[in-house]
């Protein structure tokens, strides 16, 4: 099973390393968003806006937003390619194949975590100590995974690309406008409480901001770890090895 | 067990499509047995089936004695598929795909045994390059390659001679036969009638219906001869079946008329006799 888990990783890997223009703008694109969002923050003039609030959890999402959304497609895309469907018919299992993915664009995700706290670093001289940009390294990489745990999720409802699309507001919005990202949570009203709590966000902006002293709870890492095991079970059980 | 694959009643309904109704088949072991039928005839939808990729509604399925749909983890090990759509990772090579799909088995001398392969498929020149600069039949052979990478008892082949030029297809039909001879069953769909002669038995396909199920030889008996004869005086014009039996006696009905000067028998072709089975289902229908 575990050596299984590692062919189709290995593979992902080998598909990654023939396609350098897919691996160059997944790794380049955090690095120009941030570049940006340092643009755009210092053109807000406000003395009650204080960037570093918001920046360690807006990179956070950027890595969440696009992990989700190249796993998404990359799955859809083996649907349609039809070799989803051949590795089932080879041999291969539904937790095999999950599990290749979730190593093969971990690695990636690893990458991509490590940019954009490096341009977190440049762009907005963050000043945290070692420990604080570990832990902040921690949270961002297990949103990668994630994240990675959702596009595959997600594309088990999607039988082509075009059907994925509508599943990409479905599970960003939220997390942009639930998770305390924009506005702090208890604005919002008490019947909606629910929606902060699917987010995986929520749970990573509280403990970046745990972390770098903006408040929020550091401890609220730990759900981090047990929602990426409750999507990657979805994950599993919705993706189906018979039509 | 004589069979490697035995269907009964077999239903399968896609909404309110019914994509097969009712079939009944069985393929003996070592066979070459051909799925012959227009598209939309249901061939792709039953080999999904055997395969383990589809479910069924109703009726039986066993394959090398398993059931696809309940033991279809048991069967992979067992079973070569070959997809209608070539099915490859196109950013890998030839042989990166050859491996990966060869990996999950349990193959002995792995890495002498994907070269085995890629010579078997003719393709070792280019076994490096990736697969998306290849043309359609270089596709069709390293998807064969991946079907057949871990030497299973039973081949299922989705049309894989469609949109090949007829060379490849003739050196796809002597592996096919190379293979059979090895004790290798085959069950491979096509649209293509000729292919029927290179099995050794096929089933007619048309709207999830088994129309016929028979040697070549057998479906060929099926069909009529027009036989046209000229003498000095008259022009006989007649169709009739089994003409080997029955040109003699048209012949003595002449006394071997020394004025008779030209005979012409134009046999049904295979595509003859399956469009007529068709059409005969067709009338049956209005």
């Amino acid at each position: 099973m575990f050596s299984q888990m590692i062919a189709v990783a290995v593979r992902v890997l080998r598909q990654l390393a023939h396609d350098r223009r897919f691996v160059v703008l997944s790794l380049a694109a955090p690095f120009v968003v941030i570049y940006m969002l340092d643009i755009f923050f210092d053109s807000v003039e406000s003395p009650l806006f204080r960037p570093k609030e918001f920046i360690v959890p807006v990179a956070a999402f950027i890595v969440h937003f696009l992990t989700y959304l190249l796993c998404a497609i990359v799955l859809v895309r083996e649907r349609t390619a039809h070799t989803l469907a051949r590795m089932f018919v080879n041999g291969y299992r539904r937790g095999t194949i999950i599990g290749g993915y979730i190593i093969a664009y971990s690695l990636l995700a690893t990458l991509q975590s490590l940019i954009v706290l490096l341009a977190l670093q440049g762009f907005f001289e963050l000043n945290y100590t070692l420990e604080t940009m570990l832990s902040i390294y921690g949270v961002i990489w297990l949103l990668a995974v994630i994240s990675i745990s959702l596009g595959i999720f997600v594309s088990n409802f999607a039988r082509n690309e075009g059907q994925v699309f509508p599943f990409i507001p479905l599970v960003i919005l939220p997390s942009v406008f639930f998770s305390g990202l924009i506005l702090p949570i208890d604005r919002l009203p008490d019947w909606a409480s629910w929606l902060t709590y699917i987010t995986p966000l929520y749970y990573a902006t509280e403990a970046i901001h745990g972390f770098t002293g903006e408040g929020g709870n550091a401890a609220l890492w730990v759900a981090l770890p047990i929602y990426g095991v409750v999507v990657l079970t979805l994950a599993m059980f919705t993706l189906r090895e018979q039509e | 067990m004589d069979n490697a694959i035995e269907i009964d009643g077999l239903r399968k309904r896609y909404g309110k499509l019914e994509a097969l109704k009712g079939i009944s088949l069985h393929v003996k072991r070592g066979e070459i047995f051909g799925l012959l039928g227009a598209n939309g005839a249901g061939k792709t939808t039953l080999i999904k089936i055997l395969v383990g990729a589809s479910r069924y509604d109703e009726g039986s399925a066993s394959v090398l004695g398993l059931n696809p749909m309940k033991q279809a983890q048991a069967l992979r090990h067992q079973i070569g598929y070959m997809p209608q759509a070539p099915a490859l990772y196109e950013d890998l090579s030839a042989r990166e795909n050859v491996r990966f799909f060869g990996r999950v088995h349990q193959i002995p001398n792995f890495e002498a045994r994907v070269d085995e392969v890629l010579d078997f498929i003719n393709l070792r020149q280019r076994e490096n390059d990736s697969v998306y600069g290849f043309s359609g039949g270089m596709k069709q052979r390293v998807s064969l390659g991946c079907a057949l990478v871990h030497q299973p008892n039973l081949l299922l082949l989705d049309e894989p001679t469609a949109g090949i030029d007829p060379k490849l297809r003739e050196a796809f039909w002597a592996h096919f036969r190379e293979l059979a001879a090895q004790g290798v069953t085959i069950l491979v769909s096509t649209h293509q009638m000729d292919e029927v002669l290179h099995c050794d038995r096929a089933a007619v396909m048309r709207e999830g219906v088994v129309l016929a199920c028979d040697t070549p030889r057998g479906l060929l008996s099926r069909g009529s001869a027009h036989i046209k004869i000229w003498s000095d005086t008259q022009v006989l014009d007649e169709t009739v079946g089994n003409y080997p039996e029955r040109l003699p006696q048209l012949l003595q009905r002449y006394h071997l008329d020394p004025s008779v000067n030209r005979i012409e028998v134009n046999e049904d072709t295979l595509e003859d006799i399956v469009l007529s089975l068709i059409n005969d289902k067709e009338s049956a229908h209005v």
